[in-house]
């Protein structure tokens, strides 16, 4: 018994192209399985066909084969049926967490099944047993960390008593230990008999629980069913994320040569800071302090990440940069001016800041307009804005998108244009909050290595050209891909700054600041005395070719 | 920063009581205040407020700004009520001015006067105590009412299952929508966009808050599909449900449903008899 899906095809309503093309595949209770795919690859419609909402919910789409749920054909299965069999976690637990008392949520769908009382309670109090969260029954939903949510989350479908999960991107909002947590709880599961079913393109977090089965998707069709090493075969490490000495040796291996040597921007230490910050402590109104002394420069040159885990102060302490927060003690600089004599308006020359949801800024019905908005606001005359237009959209790979409407593009396509909107107004240092947030490996590669490209850190700049970059991210690869400047924000305080390859050398530094060691940092570690800084895989593939020849 | 976030268990009479019995009062208590122009008896409803209150136990701290934004506009509006002697309705026919103080201007040729009355006096001084009697009892909701128990209490004041859950889904989700409007203010501020500043005439007006309101409800809308999913997901609407959280009535809450019922009734009574109108000396 197990859940199959034969022959399966799907076109939602509307659309020409199948979301869904014949796809036939059995999940097993007991086994965890990976299901990895670029952005649009029909995952998640995959998922919505096995627990139901296909077609009982969106039910103008076109839909054919057969998705069978240990012995019994869903389509004649009521979805209050199907949800005792099929527990689903959605990709944002934000919008799957319907109560305002974490006792409640777990309530939930029992409530709905109308199961006794006592019953309820006693399933309440074993699911949170199971999942270590006792100590949060209590709790207001709304203030719950990202971890907790996705675990509140899991304990609603759990309580239901599910025989398989499907969790969709689980890992996206979560930083590494966070989402290391949680896989560990899903293998659990799996190995407590119940079929684990996990979508996700951060395709090494996942390894680590050995999944048993993996199957890889493209443009809605199953490319590879099978064990690990076969889909580390099959899937091409340009379109998903692989472990560092897998892609090493693929490159080598193929003596695929298309990886550019690598060219790194320097920082100009003789040149005044662009933004500096002088013992900053900051505190919300009465609150406490949530800052703690914070100091340090960004320079031309400056590709600086910030790191740290959930919930430790990044963004706070980076809203300072724009002036969306005064700091309640000492100063913040920008081009040397004191930032509590500026307004947001007049700081918006100098630092762009791009925030991590594209959907919270998108308005305007053309491009065009969105991306005029910020230079109109901020007084820039019109030839400039044309000009700075074209060529901020040139640089986020959307040149002809002028005249399309933002908010009917796909989620990566919004996340370029959010980025274009600020790069019009021409800053001297762009901000980034977590640039690659639900965009897939390719997607933010190319954007990534395109951002980076365009910092001159001595000659004046123009709009898409800049002389300083700074992100935050939970993703340590994505620093250490792309930073020469890692600063590790603890508990409000800077924990270190520097060099990636003088930051991260530090292993009880990682520990105390909840970061997980990853394959790229290992590699990065072995290769460091050939390579002097930290580098993608990809380069250090290249270079360790370039050096040896292929292997 | 608002409505669910305030609420914090306390161990005070107020948050002990039914919660549907303080929905009961709280109705009666707003519809009697609603028959009333008369200060004297105005008053007296300003002291049930002021006591309830003081034994819902909030401390000066958390409740600061709310009181100062609440009195702000209630001396607003009691001004306006005094300037124009107008609250909709015919309350006096004689005025006895005391005082009539005159624009040192004109506007095309008409000089703006204000005339002071004893009758305008007693209506704004009513106005004030009716408002803010209604306002400072409606405040206390916020935070003294745990967010988890409003979809139970009316679906045991009798509302149907669908629609007491919408309220308990209307709380979970004020802190977020209002989460989203601070976050896309953040945004837009970051592109330079201010608020304050003024350009165009109305419709210019209206179109400045295009960058804040489609953002916003853009999300809405993707938001609640994505809800609706994960509850048809969960089995939610398929058949009766079972509410965890049990109510149960003792006898402070008979009492003060009884309480509450008597004013009304006594209300209506005094209004039927003509006690209720409007009163200056």
């Amino acid at each position: 018994m197990s859940i199959r899906v034969a022959r399966l095809s799907y076109a939602y309503r509307n659309r020409a192209e199948q979301a869904l093309t014949d796809i036939s595949a059995e999940f097993k209770p007991g086994e965890v399985t990976l299901i990895a795919g670029a952005s649009g690859c029909g995952k998640t419609t995959l998922i919505r066909c096995i627990n139901g909402l296909i077609p009982q919910s969106y039910t103008a789409g076109r839909l054919s084969g057969e998705v069978t749920l240990f012995g019994r054909n869903n389509a004649v299965m009521q979805l209050a049926e199907i949800s005792q069999v099929v527990g689903a976690v959605l990709q944002d637990p934000e919008r799957q967490i319907v109560a305002t008392e974490v006792m409640n949520e777990i309530a939930f769908g029992l409530e709905n099944l109308g199961l006794p009382r006592d019953e309820i309670r006693a399933r309440i109090i074993k699911t949170a047993e199971l999942l270590h969260i006792e100590p949060l029954l209590a709790r207001q939903t709304f203030l719950l960390s990202g971890g907790e949510k996705q675990k509140v989350a899991l304990a609603g479908v759990l309580a239901m008593r599910p025989r398989a999960i499907l969790l969709d991107e689980p890992l996206a909002s979560l930083d590494t230990a966070s989402g290391h947590e949680a896989l560990l709880l899903m293998r659990e599961l799996a190995d407590s008999g119940i079929a684990i079913v996990i979508i996700e393109h951060r395709v090494e977090d996942v390894l680590e629980i050995r999944p048993e089965h993996c199957v890889y998707m493209n443009a809605g069709r199953i490319v590879y069913d099978g064990d690990v090493p076969g889909l580390m075969q099959a899937v091409d490490w340009r379109e998903i994320k692989l472990p560092a000495p897998v892609v090493i040796r693929k490159i080598r291996s193929r003596h695929d040569q298309h990886v550019e040597p690598p060219v790194f921007a320097r920082t100009n230490s003789a040149a005044p800071p662009l933004i500096e910050f002088r013992g900053v402590g900051f505190r919300y109104e009465d609150g406490p302090e949530i800052l703690h002394d914070v100091s340090f420069a960004v320079r031309p040159g400056d590709i600086m990440a910030v790191i740290g885990p959930n919930g430790a102060g990044k963004t706070t302490l980076m809203k300072h940069a724009i002036g969306l927060n005064r700091p309640s003690r000492g100063l913040v600089l920008i081009d040397q001016q004191d930032s509590r004599q500026m307004s947001v308006a007049q700081i918006a020359r100098t630092v762009g800041y791009v925030f991590q949801s594209p959907s919270h800024m998108l308005f305007a019905p053309t491009v065009r307009e969105e991306l005029s908005f910020g230079p109109h606001n901020i007084g820039m005359d019109k030839e400039t804005i044309s000009a700075n237009l074209s060529r901020a959209l040139d640089a986020v790979n959307l040149p002809d998108s002028a005249e399309l409407a933002p908010l009917a593009m796909s989620f990566g396509q919004q996340k370029r244009i959010s980025i274009a909107s600020i790069l019009t107004m021409s800053p001297r240092v762009l901000v980034m909050d977590e640039p690659t947030a639900g965009q897939d490996y390719a997607n933010y590669t190319h954007f990534m290595d395109d951002i980076v490209s365009r910092i001159r850190a001595d000659t004046e700049t123009g709009a898409g050209y800049f002389k300083a970059l700074i992100f935050i991210t939970h993703d340590l690869d994505l620093a250490i891909a792309y930073a020469n400047r890692i600063v590790m924000v603890v508990e409000g305080q800077i924990a270190a700054d520097g060099a990636p390859h003088e930051v991260l050398r530090d292993e009880s530094l990682l520990a105390r600041s909840r970061v997980r060691s990853t394959s790229l940092l290992k590699a990065n570690l072995g290769m460091l005395d050939r390579c002097q800084r930290f580098m993608s895989a990809a380069r250090l593939a290249g270079l360790a070719t370039l050096q040896d020849g292929p292997a | 920063m608002i409505a669910a976030w305030r609420y914090k268990p306390r161990s005070t009479v107020i948050q002990r009581l039914d919660p549907r019995a303080r929905m009961i009062f709280y109705l009666c208590f707003l519809f009697s205040v609603f028959m009333f122009w008369d200060v004297r008896i105005l008053l007296l409803f300003l002291l049930v407020t002021v006591i309830t209150i003081l034994a819902a136990g909030l401390s000066w701290r958390e409740t600061r700004r709310t009181w100062l934004f609440l009195g702000g506009f209630i001396s607003f509006y009691a001004l306006v009520t005094l300037i124009t002697g107008q609250v909709g309705g015919q309350f006096y026919r004689v005025e006895h001015v005391i005082a009539a103080i005159q624009a040192p201007f004109t506007l095309l040729g008409w000089q703006p006067t204000l005339s002071i009355s004893i009758e305008r006096i007693f209506l704004a001084l009513s106005q004030l105590v009716r408002v803010a009697s209604i306002a400072a009892m409606t405040i206390l909701i916020p935070y003294t009412f745990d967010p988890a128990l409003y979809g139970i209490t009316f679906r045991r004041l009798g509302l149907p299952d669908k629609l007491a859950f919408a309220l308990d889904l209307t709380m979970r989700f004020v802190p977020s929508l209002s989460r989203d409007f601070a976050m896309t203010m953040d945004a837009q501020k970051a592109r330079g966009y201010e608020l304050e500043r003024r350009e165009g005439g109305l419709a210019g007006q209206a179109r400045k808050l295009a960058p804040l309101l489609v953002p916003v409800i853009v999300h809405s809308i993707i938001s609640a599909e994505e809800i609706t999913d994960a509850m048809d997901l969960r089995a939610f609407g398929t058949q009766p449900r079972t509410w965890l959280r049990v109510l149960k009535f003792n006898r402070l809450d008979y009492a003060v449903v009884a309480l509450g019922l008597l004013m009304l009734a006594a209300s209506a009574g005094a209004n039927l008899l003509g006690y209720a109108r409007f009163w200056a000396p």
